[in-house]
């Protein structure tokens, strides 16, 4: 705040000094504190923010395995030892990164030598509240601090929000969401274990996996030891009081701020790890401000922040190369909410395709690690359901039958299980925005179909859904495996993984597929195919069609949640939230000039905000007529679906693009020269995406043998030595660079 | 609008000829970030309108339905609610003006007989004035930047006036009309630093008759008019200065209460406007002087009845002890408190301010005095409430960047002050709110000023006060749990123990009394540094305002 006014726009000098700044210090500077993130040595004069470089200078600096020709694979301990050093995860967040293409040229370099680049970058940068929030909190010299700051106003704005009504409020006998979960704490603290999957299935039984009921068991007790009456056996069903409305909010507050806000943390400082400061506590607040996250589960009552936020942690352990860690933090997942399931299949995947990558010896190795690990996570989680916690069999009375001595015999494990995944509900519930209910306006499935083919229908098109992003990964990880190659082996030895970049498409991919396609949909479901959307646009540029999409699909799926909060109570709060998040990341799709509209996503863009202002107007003058009372929500529906379709071939198509950009340029290390860079010339001229770039890059880079033979070692050696750069190595990378940027077509 | 155009070119920074007597926001040159906190502050706001609100709600429901149906004549006698309009004319012309789309918009909002009516058109509609009327506030505080000493520093003292947390608690929550009331202060103090003295002054009659509270600091207006504006700086009267500034402020008042002159209710309206049948202490102890003064009766009267020493009690305070929240505070050691003496003692604390400020009546005295007589007033007067607290914390706000002395009272008076306001809000919801908020709004203040002030210290006896006040600003912390675990821990404690019901009242009072002493400390403490500061190196301790004639 101490210069308001001026420090808006910084003149094009100032921010031209301030970048020769960087590179002429950053040396330094990292040998000095030790916490800096390790930079290499070998710079190209170009800005910080600009991460096709850095991943170039990644890419030389990777550590060669013993012997250039060796054909011995790597040992599995080397690539750990490198993995766990902090600054490996680095190259990262290049995979992230989405560089604007205003000037028709993508590649990085000559972009920044232009000076109107230069002159037009500030402009832009500070468009939004949070940005300008961000960069004043730098200035002070509160990086870090800043962070506290916002969590704290983060939860003010949850309370605030929790100040308004609640799913169920009010409506006796059954209430809602609210009153499951609070209902569940009554029931884990009062009775045995095994009674919780089947107590008075009536009443909101659990059906939730056990670590909610866990995590119930917990806010139960500790509610109990503040007022008991909130959590009295039966006598406190439906119970309203003050208190214990705030009790309840904080258990979602607090379940909050311990898994979510330090996994997006996490995810912040992993994943965008080579991007400034100043974008990771960006990418923070937006995670972190997610106006539909924030509707659910402090406005309407939910604990989805906990299961989002177990798999952004195993997200970002992947990341970190942590791979069993992974797979336990999201088997947490799993085992707080079944809906991360939307995730499996993504998530699988991806650790199918490492094992793949790393080839049979170390692969399979792996691969029978994370097996042992998920199936004992899993063991763990269901513990008390057998022996010796309980019996290894249930009996129970068959109801069909007339006779009452009649018992079924099954295994107790059967309990949750069979609560968990519950069959027997419809094809759709509400009006969801997904494909089976907005496609029932016109074909009524289900009067035309049997349930049991609607199963298998729904079953079978999600599958077809997740399958690109399942296939790219695994394409990806064949085409990388380095366990045939008698190169180098240089993938091998690159942590973490590359077909990482693919894995927020693939979870986008699987989620949405899941979202439009499966049974039982709820419209809340929409929070999962957002959280990796959020992970992609958090750290977009404004200017980036990821950034657009993330936006767009943000607003859609608030607004497709509109019925439901209506009927909670909370349009204020959905309106204001609304409002503050497009103001606070600085979005607005009516900004740019109908004419000029450049993309699909703009157009798209436009007219759904267009369609989703009308209605909400109409709905404000009209009410619906008689004969169709649910107008107003099946054009909601019809608004809202289109988007998530869309979204969902965007993801295809990422997924692919992304998977050629990994595989597609390797193929074997001795390939020539000329294929790659056609097929490069191809992905360059198709898409907008920054993505495939900073691999592109590496892999014709690679093709040049000799200089890479030489870069590697004196990457090394400085790497080892942490000594300064010298002359020789900055002109050897600028001309290394040049010959990389003379393969790709003009 | 003369006047505002007048004090912008006056002041020390030049600014363009257009930017003169431009009341519309485009033309105010308002920066993003000015944006940005004035939407996040109204969208919170917005977002508070389903919180508890207390019965000022009410109060001011019931003078929309008064002065909407009623004629002027029967405004100051109607009887029909128990609360019955206490605010000069000013503020009934003002409900007046906020009943008229009122009835628009519910007619049932300004029904007399319609009580306490609390459906979600009033609260909305009601809630939005108080958010809108706030804007006057937000625009001086922009004003206050614009053409400032050293704007980036009056940035942050602007933003800190317009977040305040004693506005989000009393008006947003609790409900009141501050933001716009301390709006017209504000501007009052715009136009004095701007060199407007008369403007300041016609503000400030205005002030007066939108709600009387605010002679609390009128000495020091007075004093520092009639020195700087009506005399010359050699004790010359200044005859035509004089004469405007007197016809302006009576044309002010006349305009107020002319009408019930003519209708002869004079006599009614300030038999309602001061009513002076009230204690000594509100029924929550406001921490001031005062406060102190019943803790240490209590104390003495535990001590003696202890060790059963031979001093008279009155009996009277012994029962007036266990009464604990309701009714007057009758002392039963210390000898009694008149209003005579509250009077006494407030007139003597600002005879010596306002003889500073005769000396020496530049715009930072003044600014420093008016903060002061705000200071004596709310310390030593009678039937303080704890709300008033502001008058003393939003004058001391624009002094804050002063120099490190002042910011350091500033932070301990604040935070005093505020937490003082705490127990307005006793719902548990409301109350994460409001020490979130504070907090928040404390960090951003602190950070973002105590830099610019820092001064080494000089000896060790700074250091050593900076030691206890910085122990004294952590006790708060603790302060906060004492006062949330009690009633907990107390309700288990009974649920153990049944039969122990009776002592349930006085412990019921306690977080109350030890908030409202240990708030007192600070705040005194804060008024000894104040003094001191004024009275010894105003003159000499130079910071941004001095510059200012």
């Amino acid at each position: 705040m101490a210069d308001f006014a001026d420090a808006s726009t910084p003149s094009p000098s100032s921010f031209h000094k301030r970048k020769i700044h960087i590179h002429t210090s950053q040396a330094n500077q990292d040998i000095n504190n030790g916490e800096a993130p390790f930079t290499p040595e070998i710079l190209a004069p170009t800005p910080q923010r600009h991460l096709l470089e850095s991943h170039v200078r990644q890419s030389w600096l990777r550590t060669p395995p013993l012997s250039p020709v060796s054909s011995r694979a790597i040992s599995p301990t080397s690539t750990r030892a490198i993995s766990r050093s902090p600054q490996q995860p680095k190259s990262f967040s290049s995979f992230l990164d989405h560089e604007p293409t205003e000037h028709g040229t993508a590649h990085g370099i000559p972009r920044m030598h232009s000076t109107e680049s230069l002159n037009s970058r500030p402009k832009t940068v500070e468009n939004s509240t949070a940005r300008r929030f961000v960069r004043w909190t730098h200035r002070q010299g509160q990086r870090n601090w800043s962070l506290l700051f916002v969590c704290l106003a983060s939860h003010l704005l949850k309370y605030c929000i929790g100040l308004g009504s609640y799913s169920g409020h009010g409506t006796p006998p059954m209430y809602g969401d609210y009153e499951a979960q609070r209902h569940w704490m009554e029931l884990t603290i009062h009775l045995p274990t095994r009674q919780w999957y089947t107590y008075d299935l009536q009443y909101w039984g659990l059906d939730y996996p056990p670590l909610t009921a866990y995590h119930s068991w917990l806010c139960g007790l500790i509610g109990s030891l503040i007022n008991p009456e909130w959590f009295a056996l039966k006598s406190s069903r439906g119970i309203e009081t003050e208190s214990s409305k705030v009790f309840m909010r904080s258990t979602v507050v607090i379940s909050d701020a311990l898994v979510y806000i330090p996994a997006v943390f996490m995810f912040s400082r992993t994943w965008l790890g080579t991007r400034s400061k100043r974008t990771q506590n960006l990418a923070f607040i937006a995670m972190l401000f997610n106006p539909a996250l924030l509707l659910i589960d402090f406005g309407h009552f939910q604990y989805n922040s906990v299961m989002l936020g177990f798999t952004i942690l195993s997200v970002s352990l992947f990341a970190m190369s942590q791979d069993l860690l992974g797979a336990i933090a999201f088997v947490l997942s799993l085992g707080f909410k079944q809906m991360a399931l939307y995730y499996a299949p993504a998530i699988g995947s991806y650790l199918l395709a490492k094992c793949l990558l790393l080839g049979p010896t170390i692969g399979g190795r792996l691969f029978i690690r994370l097996a042992i690990t998920t199936i004992l996570a899993f063991t763990v989680l269901f513990l008390p359901f057998f022996p010796p916690f309980a019996p290894l069999f249930s009996t129970t009375q068959c109801d069909h039958t007339d006779s009452s001595d009649c018992t079924i015999t099954y295994l107790t494990v059967l309990d949750p299980i069979s609560r968990i995944f519950p069959f027997a509900r419809g094809l759709f519930e509400d009006k969801v925005a997904n494909f089976w209910c907005a496609s029932n306006v016109l074909i009524k499935w289900r009067v035309w179909a049997a349930p049991n083919l609607l199963i298998k229908a729904s079953g079978g098109l999600t599958l077809l859904g997740f399958l690109p992003g399942v296939l790219s990964m695994m394409s990806a990880g064949w085409r990388l495996r380095t366990w045939q190659s008698n190169s180098s082996g240089e993938s091998t030895t690159s942590t973490p993984i590359p077909i990482l970049s693919l894995l927020p498409y693939a979870l986008l991919n699987s989620s949405l597929s899941f979202f439009l396609f499966s049974f039982q949909v709820h419209e809340k479901t929409i929070l999962l195919p957002l959280m990796p959307l959020m992970l992609l646009s958090s750290g977009a540029v404004p200017e980036s069609t990821t950034f657009a999409w993330g936006a767009l699909v943000t607003n859609v799926a608030v607004f497709s949640m509109w019925p439901l909060l209506k009927r909670d109570g909370l349009g204020l709060q959905y309106f204001i939230l609304l409002g503050a998040w497009n103001r606070a990341i600085g979005y607005n799709p009516f900004k740019e000039p109908v004419l000029s509209l450049k993309s699909f996503v703009q157009l798209l863009s436009i007219s759904v905000h267009i369609a989703a202002a009308v209605l909400h107007i109409l709905e404000l003058l009209f009410d619906p007529p008689s004969r169709y009372p649910d107008l107003f929500t099946v054009l909601n529906v019809l608004i809202s679906t289109p988007v998530f379709f869309c979204t969902w071939l965007w993801s295809i198509k990422c997924c692919i693009e992304v998977s050629w950009a990994l595989g597609g340029l390797t193929g074997s290390g001795t390939s020539s020269g000329a294929r790659p860079s056609s097929r490069a010339a191809s992905v360059v001229s198709a898409g907008d995406e920054g993505v495939v770039l900073p691999n592109l890059r590496e892999k014709l880079d690679g093709n040049h043998k000799g200089d890479r033979a030489r870069t590697v070692s004196l990457g090394f050696s400085h790497s080892k030595q942490r000594t300064r750069r010298t002359s020789s190595s900055v002109s050897f990378s600028r001309a290394s660079g040049v010959r990389a940027m003379s393969t790709e077509p003009s | 609008m003369v006047a505002e155009a007048t004090g912008v070119q006056s002041t020390v920074q030049e600014k363009p000829k257009t930017y003169t007597a431009n009341l519309w926001p485009q033309n105010w040159n308002i920066h993003p970030t000015e944006w940005d906190i004035l939407i996040v502050s109204t969208l919170l706001k917005v977002l508070l309108f389903p919180a508890y609100h207390s019965t000022d709600f009410e109060v001011h429901r019931n003078w929309l339905a008064i002065t909407h149906s009623l004629p002027i004549s029967q405004w100051y006698y109607d009887t029909t609610s128990e609360w019955t309009l206490d605010y000069p004319p000013f503020f009934a012309f003002f409900e007046k003006l906020l009943s008229i789309p009122a009835s628009f918009i519910d007619p049932k909002i300004v029904d007399l007989n319609n009580l306490n009516y609390d459906s979600w058109s009033v609260v909305a509609y009601q809630r939005s004035t108080v958010i809108i009327t706030e804007l006057l506030l937000g625009a001086v505080a922009l004003k206050f930047v614009r053409g400032a000493v050293d704007p980036a520093t009056q940035h942050i003292i602007s933003a800190s006036l317009f977040l305040h947390p004693g506005f989000l608690i009393i008006d947003h929550i609790h409900f009141q009309y501050n933001g716009f009331l301390f709006g017209i202060l504000l501007w009052s103090i715009l136009m004095a630093r701007n060199g407007n003295k008369l403007a300041s002054g016609i503000l400030f009659a205005v002030l007066l008759n939108f709600k009387h509270i605010y002679m609390y600091i009128a000495p020091a207006y007075f004093i520092y008019l009639l020195r700087s504006f009506c005399l010359s700086p050699s004790g010359q009267l200044q005859i035509k200065n004089f004469l405007s500034l007197a016809n302006a402020v009576i044309g002010v008042f006349i305009a107020s209460l002319g009408p019930f002159l003519l209708m002869g209710q004079i006599p009614q309206l300030l038999s309602r406007l001061f009513p002076f049948t009230r204690g000594l202490n509100h029924a929550y102890w406001a921490p001031n002087a005062w406060a102190l003064v019943t803790a240490l009766d209590r104390v003495l009267l535990k001590y003696i009845q202890r060790s059963s020493a031979n001093i008279a009690i009155n009996e009277e305070g012994i029962r007036s002890t266990s009464r604990g929240l309701v009714g007057d505070t009758v002392f039963a050691v210390i000898p009694n408190v008149k209003p005579i003496h509250t009077f006494t003692i407030t007139i003597a604390f600002q005879s010596v301010i306002l003889f500073k400020l005769w000396r020496n009546p530049t715009y930072k005295s003044f600014l420093t005095a008016l903060t002061l007589c705000g200071y004596v007033s709310y310390l030593f007067g009678w039937h303080v409430h704890e709300k008033a607290v502001l008058l003393v914390l939003i004058p001391l706000s624009l002094l804050a960047a002063e120099r490190q002395a002042y910011f350091r009272t500033f932070i301990l008076a604040s935070v005093a002050g505020i937490f003082s306001l705490f127990p307005l809000l006793f719902t548990p919801a409301e109350s994460i709110i409001k020490v979130l908020y504070s907090f928040l709004w404390l960090t951003f203040v602190y950070t973002a000023l105590s830099k610019r002030v820092y001064e080494f210290p000089k000896s060790l006896s700074y250091v050593i006060l900076d030691m206890v006040e910085k122990i004294y600003l952590t006790g708060f912390v603790f302060l906060q749990l004492f006062v949330m675990l009690f009633p907990i821990l107390s309700a288990r404690s009974k649920h153990a123990v049944e039969e122990i019901a009776s002592t349930d009242d006085s412990m019921a009072f306690l977080p109350l009394m030890v908030t409202s002493v240990y708030c007192a400390v600070g705040i005194v403490w804060g008024f000894i540094r104040l003094m001191f500061v004024y009275l010894n190196e105003e003159t000499t301790y130079q910071g941004q305002l001095s510059t200012i004639q």
